[in-house]
């Protein structure tokens, strides 16, 4: 590969890497395995690259190969460890930006994503990140309707964790 | 809820600070770096079970094979069974490389999925295959001796047993107790191989094909 395509690849993904360390964070539980699926990433984002052709913006076009490498490509160490004991390295909410009431709120609304299955993890991801409902349908591979289904469900599904 | 959501969906978008930040060259660094995905995997142990394969294909085949009887339907027989291998081999793994190119990761999640499947798939395909070609050519052998050519103390125990009949039957079962425990042990292998390397994946992609039905 090219010096200068590397250096473009590398400068647009230092810019650009808060969507990755997103997925990661969400679908990891510690600094180890964080850092492990942030270089599969790259390797994948990377391999992917010479045929990125600018059809779409480099932060879309990103968001795919993230969530293909977190959900499908990368293989979880089997050292992995429960929700309970991680040291989130993102979710952390600063107290003095919140009252105590919707601070526990929230960390418990991370908490009951962090639960759920890959497919819905990144529903939820793409929800976050303000996705429309064609963008999401279009990056997992499913219809407009199914994702809006899909996300009313996940909406229940959070609901029953929060309130068993 | 739709509140909370929401609540979370405005704090989610001002976390960026918290997050952690590599350098240029810690990513310089990251793009050398070997992939460890599932897909290397999948191609490294399927190279393996056609390299598996080969090897007993022509390991058999060049087994000087001696006919027992020059008839023209044992030779065209035998003929074809050393052939036949071969041009399938040659089938799956051109079917097995097209599957392999066809995966992306800049795909839908749902077709990277399906592409992945179906790249193992083919391979899985293959060796049924070979399962199936390795009992057929052992039922062939079998009666091609038994037929053309059986050994005395075959003949004589058959004549002498109670009834000739039985004698068969429990060679029939004799032989497909071999094919089941033979097939069992493989099956029992590639479900510990499946269950390792695939099972997320399966369970995600039935996830999002179950919306689509």
């Amino acid at each position: 590969m090219n010096k200068e395509l590397e250096h473009q690849f590398v400068t647009e993904l230092e810019s650009n890497q808060n969507i990755v360390h997103k997925v990661c964070s969400l679908y990891t539980n510690n600094r180890d395995a964080h850092n492990d699926l942030f270089q599969e990433i790259t390797i994948q984002l990377w391999k992917a690259y010479p045929k990125f052709r600018g059809e779409a913006k480099f932060s879309t076009w990103m968001y795919r190969v993230a969530l293909n490498t977190a959900i499908t490509l990368y293989r979880k160490s089997k050292r992995r460890i429960k929700t309970q004991d991680y040291e989130s390295v993102v979710f952390k909410i600063k107290a003095q930006e919140y009252d105590d009431t919707e601070e526990r709120q929230l960390q418990l609304m991370y908490d009951a994503v962090k639960q759920l299955g890959d497919i819905d993890k990144a529903l939820v991801f793409l929800y976050l990140e303000d996705k429309n409902y064609t963008e999401i349908a279009d990056t997992l591979g499913i219809s407009e309707v199914n994702a809006r289904v899909k996300m009313n469900r996940i909406k229940n599904k959070l609901r029953t964790i929060l309130n068993p | 809820m739709m509140d909370e959501l929401e609540l979370l969906k405005r704090d989610w978008q001002q976390q960026e600070a918290s997050l952690p930040k590599l350098s240029y060259d810690e990513i310089y660094k990251m793009i050398r770096k070997k992939s460890s995905s599932i897909v290397k995997w999948i191609f490294l142990i399927s190279i393996m079970e056609f390299g598996f394969w080969l090897m007993i294909t022509v390991f058999a085949s060049s087994d000087e094979f001696q006919p027992l009887e020059n008839s023209i339907w044992v030779n065209i027989l035998n003929g074809s069974l050393e052939i036949i291998p071969f041009v399938v081999i040659a089938y799956f793994s051109y079917r097995f490389y097209q599957n392999y190119k066809r995966i992306s990761a800049t795909d839908s999640a749902r077709k990277l999925m399906k592409n992945i499947l179906d790249t193992r798939k083919t391979v899985m395909r293959y060796v049924w295959f070979n399962i199936g070609l390795f009992a057929i050519i052992m039922l062939i052998v079998l009666l091609e001796v038994l037929i053309l050519d059986p050994p005395q103390e075959f003949t004589q125990k058959i004549a002498t047993a109670d009834s000739a009949i039985m004698a068969w039957f429990l060679l029939a079962i004799t032989f497909i107790f071999v094919i089941a425990i033979l097939g069992g042990l493989l099956w029992l292998f590639y479900r510990l191989l499946y269950g390792i390397l695939l099972k997320s994946l399966n369970t995600n992609y039935k996830e999002l094909k179950k919306l689509e039905v």
